[in-house]
């Protein structure tokens, strides 16, 4: 089944309602209104400009994205251009669900890639006269990012790294595993915006949230010790970047440097069934449990990322 | 060949136009951005924004044909 999709850019107020939907459990809507601050400094009004066929391009493609990542029954957006005023409603976000945890996750994604894909630019003019374009959540408006002295550098030690060809696993639901291979290498290249080179997910699609993926090395050891499997590859995890010394938790929505190389967590790297064919029946569940499936991350700049131990092919 | 720029947000701003039609000999997306960064100093770098040719995202190096309309579009910044 699929949804229904609702996309448009409006110059004139937005007054919106999801519309009647008998199977919808669920309906979550959010306003993005104009604050009269911002970065401490008061603000007195506010413009959008917007590129409208390809916003209007961009903003269906995402609703429909994140419908069918959620299995909604009706996602519509809308988003304002021209002069705005204190209070208004700058974008609007509604989806209809089954049920509420769906809906909310899905407004929540579908907001959060609006402020950053869509192809509408934001300019504020302060109570003192000055105005200047800003960038995402109120990141350098050249870069769409946090300035690179505020990024942390990881201490940490990066003890394998694995590269695929090809996907094994991911869309083959009750058709089998892949065989592509993968491969320990001593270093890789990243990518701005694409990836690793070499690996099944370089240049995927753009902004993609899982150009490179980081796992623990201490999942590997606790699931060669949970399964009995001392001699488990850390390969089987599918994983890019097999690391030590740092919580990968707490950094989704975080920008962080390893090696040189500025990445940002995007969000928890969840195991999937697989994980029990690949390592041992009850390896998904136990990574659930201990919330241990890893990190995704997008590639911010370029650079060469060395492993700790060389490997022999 | 002649294409038709269009510049948003700070690019925009930085160039002081944002439409300009162009002869150019530039092959490529990014030959024509470094041609344009290089005669107005607009600043950005091509990794840290993204370009359309024809209302379609495209790559740095895609080539450019007689007519192109090429947006050049500086890190959104919705809602």
């Amino acid at each position: 089944m699929s949804a229904s999709i609702q996309f448009s850019l409006s110059s004139q107020p937005i007054d919106c309602q999801m519309p009647d939907e008998p199977a919808a459990g669920a309906v979550v809507s959010f306003e993005g209104r104009v604050r009269n601050h911002n970065a401490g400094q008061p603000v007195g009004h506010l413009e959008y400009q917007a590129y409208p066929a390809l916003a209007n391009e961009t903003g269906h493609r995402i609703l429909a994205e994140e419908a069918a990542q959620h299995g909604l029954l009706a996602a519509r957006a809308v988003h304002r251009t021209g002069a705005l005023a204190i209070g208004e409603v700058a974008v609007w976000v509604g989806v209809a669900a089954a049920h509420r945890g769906p809906a909310f996750d899905a407004a929540r994604a579908i907001m959060e890639r609006l402020k950053y894909e869509l192809p509408v630019w934001k300019k504020e003019t302060y109570a003192d006269g000055r105005a200047e374009w800003v960038g995402p959540d109120n990141k350098s408006a050249e870069t769409g990012r946090a300035p690179s002295a505020e990024v942390p550098e990881w201490q940490a030690e990066l003890v394998e790294i694995w590269i695929s060809p090809g996907n094994d696993f991911r869309g083959r639901h009750e058709l089998g595993r892949l065989e592509h291979g993968i491969e320990g290498v001593a270093e890789v290249e990243c990518v701005a915006g694409m990836g690793l080179r070499g690996d099944r997910y370089f240049g995927y699609k753009p902004d993609f949230k899982g150009q490179v993926t980081f796992l623990d090395a201490s999942v590997v050891e606790a699931v060669r010790e949970r399964f009995a499997l001392p001699d488990l590859s850390g390969s089987v995890f599918r994983r890019n970047l097999v690391i030590r010394g740092i919580d990968l938790a707490t950094w989704v929505g975080k920008q962080f440097r390893f090696q040189g190389v500025e990445f940002e967590g995007s969000e928890e790297c969840k195991p999937c069934y697989w994980m029990d064919q690949a390592a041992a029946p009850g390896a998904e569940d136990f990574l659930k449990e201990h919330a241990r499936g890893g990190l995704r991350a997008r590639v911010l700049s370029d650079g060469i990322l060395k492993a700790s131990i060389s490997r022999v092919p | 060949m002649t294409l038709n720029i269009c510049y948003y947000g700070l690019l925009a701003e930085r160039r002081g136009l944002t439409e300009e039609r162009l002869e150019t000999l530039a092959a490529t997306t990014a030959e024509l951005y470094a041609a344009l960064d290089a005669a107005h100093r607009l600043g950005l770098i091509t990794r840290d924004f993204r370009v359309a040719v024809n209302d379609e995202f495209v790559a740095w190096d895609h080539p450019l044909r007689d007519n192109d309309s090429v947006a050049f579009l500086p890190p959104m910044s919705g809602g």
